[in-house]
Formats: C-alpha cells, sequence, structure tokens
C-alpha cells in the first residue's frame, strides 16, 4: 500500500534544478532509500516532503490524500518527522527536556514533568535504547545522540520517519545498533525514508530504493533484485555523453607523484590508507569512487589542507612540507568540490574572487598597495575569455548562476595554465551546457601539456575525459585502467569494493 | 546552434546593463550613509521619549546638547577632542570584526598603552620633544599591540575564543596599572591613584585653547586614513576582509589565516595603545587609574554602527564626539544626567544589530 506519494515535485534554485519532475513513492511499514550522490537532489526532496522548501510544481499524496505541507509543524501534524545530518538538541537540556521541546505535556501553566518522563520512557522501554533521560545531551556521544533525535520524532508519534545520512557520523557499531531499531519501527508499521549514498547499507536494511541522478530518477528498484553493482551504475550514469572526446596525444613526464600518503578523516578514522600513484604531462586521470571513500581527504592531502604521512611530488620536487600557497607556486591549482565554501567568496564580486590566488603579485599588487584596477581588467579578461556571463566585473558571485560560479573558480585556476590541476568534481550540479565548457578546459590544459587529476562519482564523464581511470573504495586506490580496457560494469564493481583475485 | 544565439542575446543583455552598473557603488555608499543617520535618528528619538517620560524636555535638553558641541569654536574643539579616542577605538574594533575576530581587548591596551606613554614620559624627562613623544607612542602601541597578539595567537593556533580572553585580560591590564599607580609607582601624599607629571617635553601641543584639543587628534585622523589604506587597499586588507568573509575559502587560496589573525589582533591593540597615549599624552599629563571609562566599547559600538567600514568609523567617531562633549553641558543646563548618552548608545547598538539580523533573515528567506 502507498502511503507517501510525491508527484511530478520540480524545485529551482538559482541556477540549477535541484528536483525535475520527480515521482516519489514509498510503501507504508518499510524502509526505503533514497539514494544518489551529494547534489543529485536527495536533501531538497526530503526538505520538501517536510514542508522546509515548497516545490514549483508537484503534489504529495498521504496515504491516498493529496496535502499541502507548508512548513514543518504541518509536517509534523501529518506524522512525517526529519532527523537532520546537524542534529538539532539543545546540548544543555536533558534528554528528556530536548525530546519533549515544544510538545510538553502541561498542568495548568506549568510543565507536567512527570508525565513527560513517563511517555519518554515508554518509548524508551519499548525499543529498548539504552539513554538516561536526565542525562545533559552536551554529555552523549555522537550516536546517542542520535537516538535523541529518533525518540524525538517517536514521541510526536511520526508515523514516518526520514533520516538524511544518519550513519554519516556514527561508528560501525553505532550503526549496528541504529539498524536494528530501525528494523523493530519497521515491525511496528513506521515507514523509513534513509538518506544515504552508502551502497552496503542500502542492500542491508532496505527493501527498496529510489536513485536520483542530477536532479532526476535514475531508477526506483527491489532491493533484494539489485545488486550493488548495478545501484552503482543507476548512481553514477550511463548514459554516454553526446560527445566523444579524443584520447591524449602526448602523454609526457610525471608531474604529480604520490608514495604511502596516510590521512584520517575529521573523525581521526583512517580515510587514506597507503596511497600511491602518478599523473603525467598531457594526461587526464580520472579518480572513480563512491562518494565517501576517502577522494576528498585525498584532494586534502594533496593542496597540504591535512594532515598526512607519506611524500607529495610536483614534478621532482617534495612539496610534503610546503603549505597550500608554496605548492601553488610550484604549479599546482585545485578546483576544489565545495564551490560556495571552499572555491568561492560569495560576499565579494568577481573581480576579488579571481585574485584570490595571485593578488600578491605583480601586476595585482605593487610595493605595499593593491591595485583594484588591474584586478578588475584581469577578472573583465577572464570573463571573456570564459564566457562568464555577468553584468560586470564587480558583480556579486552569489549573483551569478551555479554554472558561471564555477567557471569563475575554473577561470582563476587555470588562467596561469598550472602543471598540475586537481578538479575536484567539476561539473557537478551544473547545467549541460555549462558542464561541457568545463571539460573542455580540462581537456585543452591536458592538451597544452598540463597534468590533470579529475576526481568524479559520475563515470560517463570519467570514461569520456580520462586517459587513465583508477579507481577507489575505502580509502585505497583498488584498480588502475585505461578506460578502453575496462566496462563499465567492472569499474561498479572495484567501486563497490569487489577486488579481482 | 543554439549555444551561438543565446550566448550572442546574453552578450546584448550585458553590454545594455552595464551603463546602469557604474552609479552602483555610490548608490550603495548613499544608502548605508542613509541607514546610519536613520539609526542616529531613531535613537535620539528614543532618547527624546525616555526624556519625555521621566518629565524632562527632551527639545531643551538636545538644543543644550547640540549648542554646547557645536555652539561657538571651543565647543566645536571639545567636540573633536572628545572623538579623538574613539577613532582610535573604533577603528580597533573595525580591523578585527571585518577581519571575524572579536576582539574586545582594546580596552586593556588602551590602558597598557597610556600607562606605557605615561612612564616614557616621566622617565624620560631628558629628551626632546621631538623624541619623547614619538618613543611615547611607539612604546604604547607596542605595549598594546602585544596585549591583544597573545589572545590573537590563542585564537589562531589553539581556536581557544578571543572573546572571551580579551574579556578577561581587560580586567587584567585595567587592575594591573591601579596596582602599579598605587605601588611601585605610588605618589607620596596624593589623594588619587595617578603617576607624577610626565615632563613638558613630553606633552602634546594644544591646537585651540582654552580647549583641551590636542595633537593627538591630527594623529588620530592620520591613523584613521593608514587603517582606510590598510583596509581597502594593501594585501593584508585583501586578506583580512576575504578572512571575514569566509575563512576556509581563505584557506583554499593559500592564505594563511592564523597569520592574518594575529596581525589583525596585534594591529586592533596596537590603536588601542596609541589611544591611551593620545589621552596621556594629550589630555592628562599622567596615568590616572581608571581614566578611560569603557572608551574601546564605545569604538564598538561605532564599528557595529558602520559595519566596520574604517572610513565610516572616522566619521561616525566625530558625531559620537558630539554626544559625548556635548553631555556635560547638557547635564548642568537641563538637569538631564549625561548617562542619556548611554540610552543613545545602547539604542543604537540595538537598531544596527537589527539591521543585521533583518538582512540574516530577508537572504533566509531567499533561499527557501
Amino acid at each position: 500500500m502507498t502511503y507517501v506519494d510525491m508527484q511530478g515535485i520540480s524545485k529551482a534554485f538559482p541556477g540549477v534544478l535541484a528536483n525535475d519532475a520527480i515521482h516519489f513513492s514509498v510503501e507504508k511499514g518499510t524502509i526505503h532509500a533514497l539514494l544518489g550522490e551529494n547534489g543529485a537532489g536527495k536533501s531538497t526532496l526530503m526538505r520538501i516532503l517536510y514542508g522546509i522548501y515548497r516545490p514549483d510544481e508537484g503534489k504529495i499524496f498521504l496515504d491516498g490524500e493529496e496535502v499541502e505541507v507548508v512548513d514543518p509543524q504541518t509536517a509534523i501534524d501529518l506524522g512525517i518527522g526529519m532527523v537532520h545530518q546537524e542534529f538539532q538538541l539543545v546540548p544543555s537540556l536533558t534528554v528528556a527536556e530536548n525530546i519533549a521541546l515544544g510538545h510538553e505535556p502541561s498542568r495548568y501553566i506549568w510543565i507536567d514533568r512527570k508525565e513527560m518522563k513517563a511517555r519518554i520512557q515508554e518509548i524508551v522501554d519499548r525499543f529498548g535504547f539504552s539513554i538516561n533521560l536526565d542525562q545533559p545531551v552536551v554529555e552523549l556521544s555522537v550516536g546517542a545522540q542520535q537516538y535523541v533525535e529518533i525518540i524525538k520524532l517517536l514521541y510526536r508519534e511520526a508515523r514516518i520517519l526520514i533520516l538524511d545520512e544518519p550513519t554519516a557520523v556514527l561508528t560501525p557499531q553505532e550503526i549496528e545498533r541504529l539498524f536494528s531499531i530501525l528494523r523493530q519501527l519497521r515491525d511496528e508499521g513506521r515507514t523509513i525514508i534513509f538518506i544515504t549514498h552508502k551502497l552496503r547499507e542500502v542492500k542491508q536494511i532496505c527493501s527498496r530504493a529510489t536513485i536520483l541522478r542530477r536532479g532526476k530518477v535514475a531508477g526506483s528498484v527491489k532491493v533484494d533484485a539489485t545488486s550493488e553493482r548495478e545501484l552503482a551504475s543507476l548512481m553514477v550514469g550511463r548514459q554516454m555523453l553526446d560527445i566523444e572526446y579524443e584520447r591524449s596525444k602526448n602523454i609526457g613526464e610525471v608531474k604529480l607523484r604520490l608514495e604511502h600518503v596516510r590521512a584520517n578523516d575529521d573523525r581521526g578514522v583512517p580515510a587514506l590508507k597507503g596511497i600511491g600513484f602518478e599523473v603525467r604531462g598531457g594526461e587526464i586521470v580520472g579518480l572513480a569512487g563512491v562518494q565517501g571513500n576517502g577522494q576528498s581527504e585525498l584532494v586534502d592531502v594533496i593542496g597540504g589542507m591535512r594532515d598526512a604521512e607519506g611524500d607529495i611530488y610536483l614534478g621532482s620536487r617534495d612539496v610534503s612540507q610546503l603549505a597550500l600557497r608554496g605548492r601553488r607556486n610550484d604549479g599546482l591549482a585545485i578546483i576544489p568540490e565545495k564551490r560556495k565554501e571552499q572555491g568561492l567568496n560569495l560576499a565579494t564580486d568577481i573581480a576579488e574572487n579571481v585574485i584570490a590566488t595571485r593578488y600578491f603579485k605583480p601586476p595585482f599588487s605593487a610595493n605595499l598597495a593593491v591595485r583594484p584596477e588591474q584586478a578588475e581588467r584581469f577578472a573583465a579578461a577572464l570573463m571573456d575569455r570564459y564566457a562568464i556571463k555577468a553584468e560586470g566585473a564587480r558583480s556579486l558571485v552569489s549573483t551569478l548562476s551555479g554554472g558561471n560560479q564555477q567557471k569563475v573558480i575554473t577561470a582563476r585556476e587555470l588562467a596561469d595554465e598550472p602543471d598540475v590541476l586537481i578538479a575536484a568534481h567539476p561539473t557537478r550540479g551544473l547545467d549541460v551546457a555549462a558542464a561541457r565548457f568545463v571539460r573542455e578546459e580540462l581537456i585543452k590544459r591536458r592538451d597544452q601539456g598540463g597534468a590533470v587529476l579529475l576526481v568524479s562519482a559520475d563515470l560517463d564523464e570519467l570514461f569520456a575525459l580520462s586517459d587513465r581511470l583508477l579507481v577507489m573504495y575505502d580509502g585505497e586506490i583498488v584498480g588502475e585502467s585505461r578506460p578502453e580496457d575496462t566496462s563499465y560494469e567492472e569499474v561498479g564493481l572495484l567501486m563497490a569494493g569487489h577486488t579481482h583475485d | 546552434m543554439t549555444d551561438g544565439l543565446n550566448n550572442a542575446e546574453g552578450r546584448d543583455v550585458e553590454i545594455r546593463r552595464k551603463r546602469f552598473t557604474l552609479s552602483d557603488p555610490l548608490k550603495t555608499t548613499l544608502v548605508n550613509f542613509g541607514k546610519v543617520l536613520l539609526t542616529l535618528l531613531v535613537a535620539l528619538l528614543m532618547g527624546a521619549l525616555v526624556m519625555e517620560l521621566s518629565g524632562k524636555d527632551s527639545l531643551g535638553a538636545y538644543q543644550a546638547l547640540f549648542r554646547s558641541s557645536l555652539g561657538s569654536r571651543t565647543a566645536l574643539a571639545n567636540t573633536l577632542l572628545a572623538s579623538t579616542p574613539l577613532i582610535f577605538t573604533s577603528l580597533a574594533a573595525a580591523i578585527g570584526f571585518r577581519a571575524g575576530v572579536f576582539n574586545v581587548g582594546a580596552e586593556g591596551s588602551l590602558y597598557l598603552g597610556g600607562f606605557a606613554a605615561a612612564w616614557v614620559g616621566f622617565t624620560f624627562t631628558e629628551l626632546p620633544t621631538l623624541l619623547v613623544i614619538p618613543l611615547a607612542f611607539m612604546v604604547a602601541g607596542l605595549v598594546g599591540g602585544f596585549w591583544c597578539y597573545v589572545p590573537g595567537v590563542l585564537r589562531a593556533r589553539l581556536a581557544v575564543d578571543e572573546l572571551v580572553t580579551t574579556i578577561l585580560l581587560n580586567y587584567v591590564a585595567i587592575l594591573f596599572t591601579e596596582y602599579l599607580v598605587n605601588g611601585p609607582f605610588l605618589l607620596p601624599g596624593v589623594a588619587n591613584a595617578m603617576t607624577e607629571e610626565i615632563s613638558l617635553a613630553a606633552r602634546l601641543p594644544r591646537l585651540a585653547p582654552p580647549s583641551q584639543l590636542n595633537a593627538s587628534f591630527i594623529i588620530a585622523i592620520l591613523a584613521g586614513l593608514i587603517m582606510v589604506f590598510i583596509m581597502t587597499r594593501t594585501r593584508l586588507g585583501y586578506e583580512l576582509r576575504a578572512t571575514g568573509d569566509n575563512p576556509v575559502f581563505t584557506r583554499w587560496a593559500g592564505i594563511s589565516v592564523p597569520v592574518v589573525i594575529e596581525k589583525v589582533m596585534f594591529i586592533g591593540g596596537l590603536l588601542g595603545g596609541l589611544a591611551g597615549a593620545g589621552q596621556v599624552l594629550g589630555v592628562h599629563y599622567r596615568f590616572v587609574a581608571g581614566f578611560s571609562s569603557g572608551l574601546a566599547f564605545s569604538g564598538m559600538t561605532i564599528a557595529l554602527l558602520v559595519r566596520n567600514s574604517p572610513f565610516g568609523a572616522i566619521l561616525a567617531s566625530l558625531l559620537f564626539g558630539v554626544l559625548r562633549s556635548g553631555s556635560a553641558t547638557m547635564e548642568i543646563f537641563s538637569d538631564v544626567p549625561r548617562d542619556l548618552i548611554t540610552v543613545l548608545e545602547a539604542t543604537i547598538i540595538f537598531f544596527a544589530a537589527m539591521e543585521i539580523s533583518i538582512s540574516f533573515f530577508r537572504r533566509r528567506r531567499h533561499e527557501r
């Protein structure tokens, strides 16, 4: 029996179509995976269901009846609850106070604490949560904080629970415990929507999966009847790009070399477990992998933005001990993964953004002073060369479309013809024309002798652009091949963690 | 094919629009100026409301206020005198806030810098004016700068909250200078906690007697112009603006954010130290315990009001000088206590902060 039914949902943000006529339906009493890469539109779709965003088009049916979810309060009243990636808890309040916050049982004008705790205790006992209701939330582990969020939904009598990447912050043991609770909830008849990009977890607890890709539904499948490899290929795409690019004709010397690189992620868990590879001039090396297998940490480490062991060479120079500016001086350029945080200063204009890596050099800076007119001239030239659509060099980058924002970053990073370019998900979320433009810039750099490392989760893109493919899984390089010597299937298997014997 | 067409169209629009964008910076400046004036006006109205509610004649009080701050040559000079330390302290706050560091430590730097200037002034009594005054300012600036540099390093390298450390260090600085004038530098036979007077050579020349207006006003204006230059036209200025806007971006551009924060904290403290030196060498001629009465905090109000624009800070300091210099006379002639100025400043903080949160909410709504 269909319980949640979202029909023809579309939602556009400036420059991005986050949801494009999405149909999404979930059976009652099941755990349904909503699968997709970052930027595929999962969070947007769920925020629409939870009333944080209003859809531009489309209808939502709940138990067969059309509903209008105007805000989260409406969603809660309808029995929809959501656990966000960032927990919404008050650290200084106790577990019980957090759970009841805003929905406290009252007696006259006072909060009926006895009743409040009794009701929560009943839920805790029923599901076997191990948690102390009187402990301040600040003292809890991340896993326990997540319990509090889930109990909060149960306390509000949510029948649909949306969990946004609930396992991202948990240890393997905590994940196991979470899953057993989710199974119990399902058996009780509650409906759970599980947002993730981890295939193994989908196989573990979900019965159906809807896969989003670039704002559209790429497939809706029965999990039992679908292999991890098939899920992976739905997630990262199968349709060939409309254009085929020529492979490199002239591969030269090694420009980037990594040896035995090890590093931890933000939680202190090993994310890179002895990485070594090289990229030559005139070569695009594509790094494939399902998100969260160490690619982000690898880019951090190459940029000197994360502590790491091992050696990194630019040309013949060991740059392991240099800060990012030193590495940039040695010919490194990076198009970072998080456009709006790492790649751009949204508070200011194009000119100030494109001089970020060169404001201290002539002609942008002479003696003590910077020279704004030089920055403007440079920005105008780049806007012309890279076809950046904006009113002028002093236009705020926050007013540009996603594609033009990415062009600003691409222009800045490519302007000095870097020997080594790291491009992390450079076309993610872009429309077709902007994505093609960026891809062609990568090809141009390669043809001029640059070494390009393309980190992407999009197999179409990787197969079309790469002269050599590396596959990353769980912090290691598990495969290397030329794209013409391998297949989507093989790469998909490696991405899912099936190494050949 | 269609692509080419689209491009051509886009170009056309671009060129047509360009003509209208030229006046944009001017428009922004005017709008900002209007907002500042509006905030001040609302503050004055709130002040009037408070006065009327407590049965005072608000119009008469304001008349007395403005007459005694702008009504004569001496009144005007006193206004500039009152604005002098505010120019230093508002810039100290503005450079920190602009870089995203909440440096509240300028008050402590002001006390230590003031004491250091006094010490130079009464110790090196043989030195001529042209040596002793620059020396006193230099020592004051370095002492003040170092005082904020330390919490700056803690913030930059160890993520120790600079707001907490600088607030606490203010008490340390204020009480330490109090100890100095009551202990090692105690003047026998004097009831007040103060040092001996500085040498005649160390005193800044008065510009418009009988007003106490002195050469530190000129130094403040010069320092202000240098700060405008630093914040808008130098590499450090670019780095600190980027750090304030988005430290993650700044790091990925290859800029060392910790170094920027340390520099900004040092400059903030240095300006605080100069403010203290100016008051000691130009007004008091000695270090008097507790002489500041929150000059650095008024400076923070000003920085908030003008949203950390260094040029705006200079202008707004002059406006605040009007309020401060007029308030003493107002108290005498209209029985409205000078605490009214505190009401005005608090109202200004309130509305300046409200304006910021309104634009924050507008942005949030835009995102939906």
